[in-house]
């Protein structure tokens, strides 16, 4: 079970490299949201209402139905579609591959007994997705997706290594990644208002 | 302490329900006293040392850096009431303005008085979002681009150092991430684990500290902000920095992987001291340029900590003197763009006709900068090297006399061009605030002050931040330094020694006598 949750959570990886629509970067999100959710429930041993309830907050609630509704928010108020050059996607393939690669060479030397290493290996290759889509894409809008696969990777990497962090602080780590991600959809629909642009060449005016 | 948060938050907010400006200072300066009871209250009923809340604690780090905090904090308001007016902001931006900026306070306040290394994140997130809205203040078209930047590059850097404390978590008993429980169970942490985990946290939090290698926000933030705001964020969030920096330091002190971790700081500073070095010649704007002087000094304050020893102590000192300098120049700098209307340094100059108390305090202010005697940075600046001297680290010697050749060339041309250079910009001669030079001016003095005498609660304070480190070494040059201190040492030592040798020859003879009775019993059985 959670072999093909993992399986399918890669495969998203792959294709968000690949795709070009904001739309399906925003489907793919809301997926691996869903994913997440399935995820960390095949592995819970026991059940415990107040950490299930505070898996399907993070997981169901903000993962796959708050971020990609302020996400499908902000593409209709920029209107913005698609990434413009095509030559980047194919990079970006080309890139995700070799990080996929990187990724289980790194797991392999990094293999702990305590530590899952698939999950730990997938946590990698979406922090190194993410990466790639902030490096290789132009549009903003593309970075801000990147470092979403990152706040999911870095969750996915939790569950890896096994840590139960206290309550309190898991909550104020969720309130934290869903301020910021309000706050940088705002400043992208200035940037859309103010400069007419959401490209990343046009935030190049402040200089030596 | 959650008393002292809920006021805290309740008068940082209460800005923007009261309708005028003035009610809106006189909130400011509640929040002010409300710091300094704090601080008061918890030195006063000896709550050094005592969790709070079980994830704050108040150690001599958390109360020494919110002490500063609280002096640059003060400054800050009175010369952003001056500066907001000049500006001729609207009712509601001033009040938004003085809101974030209390509400920075009191993330940062958290910061320094987190006892748990996931809360730390947590409030150093905190910040990210309390600085963008200052930093987009202005609301111009390279305030945006900087706000973005700021925002996406301490958000994707601080989620980098999560990972980090995830990695350090599989280390941890049953979760708990607090520092003292960490500290015991690093020791038995995978070395690979720990050194991958420090790399993440410490180019996680490079973004706050203003260190290589994501000190480009830093710089941005610092350009865009009101100048009074730049005031504080070059200095309380730079502390925030570094003192989340040092929390983890001190956790790996007792593991494996503590000499590699110190190497990785010499490499940060050196790189920071470097692009502090090369941006200081070519920066055009007085802000920038006294932002990559935060680079430099912060690079110096990484090798201190990596080289350790006295460089430890003499890090800690620097970033308390850096605090009073930096903020003073850029109080001079806020009260400069009155007159001018402009930061650039190519074009403004005369500076010590128009505004001659702004320009020396500027001039005097470089001189303390560049860590010419008096300057307390000079104390601290010539510890580390003689520390380098020590551990015969000749490579860094050399290195980094020249970059700071470099730094001292570029910072003393730039700053005695604002005062001697001719101006080409317009002049607004009204806007002269002699008043507010002097104000600006107090920090300096401060800074002046420490470099001449060291009061023993600032010594007390760093030598227990410090005291596994340095405190050891400092007590045995003590002692060595009091010949009658020395000799009763050396006499107790020979009576203990004695007295040990008296136990194990007692113990010694004991087991001569066993051993020689189980002899004669085996013979008698033999026999």
């Amino acid at each position: 079970m959670i072999l093909s949750l993992i399986i399918l959570y890669v495969l998203s990886l792959i294709y968000l490299s690949m795709a070009d629509r904001f739309r399906s970067h925003t489907m793919i999100l809301a997926l691996q949201g869903l994913l997440l959710f399935g995820i960390a429930m095949a592995r819970m041993h026991a059940f415990h209402p107040v950490e299930m309830g505070f898996i399907v907050v993070e997981t169901l609630v903000f993962k796959a139905i708050v971020i990609p509704i302020i996400l499908m928010h902000v593409i209709r108020k920029t209107q913005i579609n698609r990434i413009t050059s095509s030559s980047t996607q194919f990079g970006s393939l080309v890139m995700s591959i070799a990080a996929l690669i990187a990724s289980c060479t790194i797991t392999y030397y990094m293999h702990n007994s305590n530590a899952d290493t698939i999950s730990f290996g997938v946590a990698l290759y979406a922090l190194l997705s993410g990466l790639i889509l902030i490096v290789m894409r132009k549009r903003v809008f593309a970075h801000l997706v990147g470092f979403l696969v990152i706040e999911n990777g870095v969750f996915l990497f939790s569950m890896a290594i096994g840590v139960e962090l206290p309550m309190l602080i898991n909550l104020a780590i969720m309130l934290d990644i869903l301020i910021s991600i309000l706050v940088l959809g705002m400043f992208l629909q200035r940037m859309d208002n103010d400069m007419n642009t959401d490209e990343s060449d046009a935030l190049t005016s402040i200089k030596d | 302490m959650l008393t002292y948060l809920i006021i805290s938050l309740i008068l940082a907010v209460l800005p923007l329900v009261v309708r005028t400006e003035r009610m809106t200072n006189v909130i400011a300066a509640l929040f002010f006293l409300l710091q300094v009871a704090g601080i008061a209250l918890i030195i006063g009923y000896g709550r050094v040392d005592g969790v709070m809340l079980s994830v704050f604690c108040a150690d001599s780090m958390a109360l020494l850096f919110h002490s500063l905090m609280t002096v640059v904090l003060g400054f800050s308001l009175i010369h952003s009431s001056s500066y907001l007016k000049a500006e001729q902001v609207s009712t509601r931006s001033y009040k938004t303005y003085y809101t974030l900026l209390m509400l920075l306070a009191v993330a940062i306040t958290c910061v320094y008085y987190s006892d748990n290394i996931a809360m730390t994140w947590v409030f150093l997130e905190a910040t990210t979002i309390c600085s963008a809205g200052i930093i987009y203040h202005r609301e111009f078209k390279q305030s945006l681009e900087a706000t973005w930047k700021y925002v996406f590059v301490c958000s994707t850097g601080i989620a980098m150092a999560y990972l980090g404390i995830m990695l350090l978590a599989t280390v941890a008993q049953h979760g708990a991430l607090d520092y003292t429980s960490l500290k015991e169970a690093i020791v038995e942490g995978d070395p690979l684990y720990l050194k991958v985990a420090f790399l993440l946290m410490v180019v996680g939090y490079s973004c706050k500290m203003e260190i290589f290698p994501l000190y480009t926000v830093g710089i941005d933030a610092n350009y865009s902000a009101p100048a009074p705001a730049s005031a504080f964020i070059s200095t309380a969030l730079v502390n925030a920095g570094f003192v989340s920096i040092m929390r983890i330091y001190t956790l790996y002190a007792e593991s494996d992987v503590f000499e590699w971790a110190r190497h990785v700081l010499i490499l940060i500073g050196v790189l920071s001291l470097a692009v502090g070095a090369m941006f200081l010649r070519r920066a055009n704007n007085y802000k920038r340029f006294l932002s990559y002087s935060t680079v430099e000094n912060m690079g110096i304050v990484a090798i201190g900590l990596g080289i350790g020893g006295v460089a430890l102590w003499a890090a800690v000192f620097h970033v308390v003197c850096h605090t009073f300098v930096k903020s003073s120049m850029f109080y001079h700098v806020g009260i400069m763009r009155h007159v001018y209307d402009s930061y650039s340094i190519n074009r403004i100059g005369n500076y010590i006709n128009i505004n001659r108390v702004g320009a020396i305090g500027f001039i005097i202010g470089t001189l303390v900068l560049l860590a010419f005697p008096p300057s307390p940075l000079f104390i601290s600046e010539v510890k580390i090297f003689s520390e380098i001297v020590t551990v015969e680290k000749w490579w860094l010697l050399i290195v980094m006399l020249v970059l700071m050749c470099v730094v001292l060339y570029s910072i003393w041309s730039r700053s005695l061009r604002l005062s001697y250079h001719s101006n080409q910009d317009e002049l607004h001669l009204s806007a002269v605030n002699r008043r507010l030079s002097y104000i600006a001016s107090i920090p300096l003095v401060f800074a002046i002050v420490l470099g001449l005498w060291q009061p023993q609660v600032l010594n007390d304070a760093i030598n227990s931040i410090i005291a596994r480190e340095v405190a050891i070494e400092i007590e045995e040059v003590e002692i060595v330094a009091t010949p009658e201190q020395a000799c009763e040492e050396v006499a107790e030592d020979a009576e203990t020694t004695d007295a040990l040798v008296k136990e194990v020859e007692a113990a010694a003879e004991e087991v001569i006598e066993e051993t020689t009775d189980e002899n004669l019993d085996n013979n008698g059985d033999v026999l």
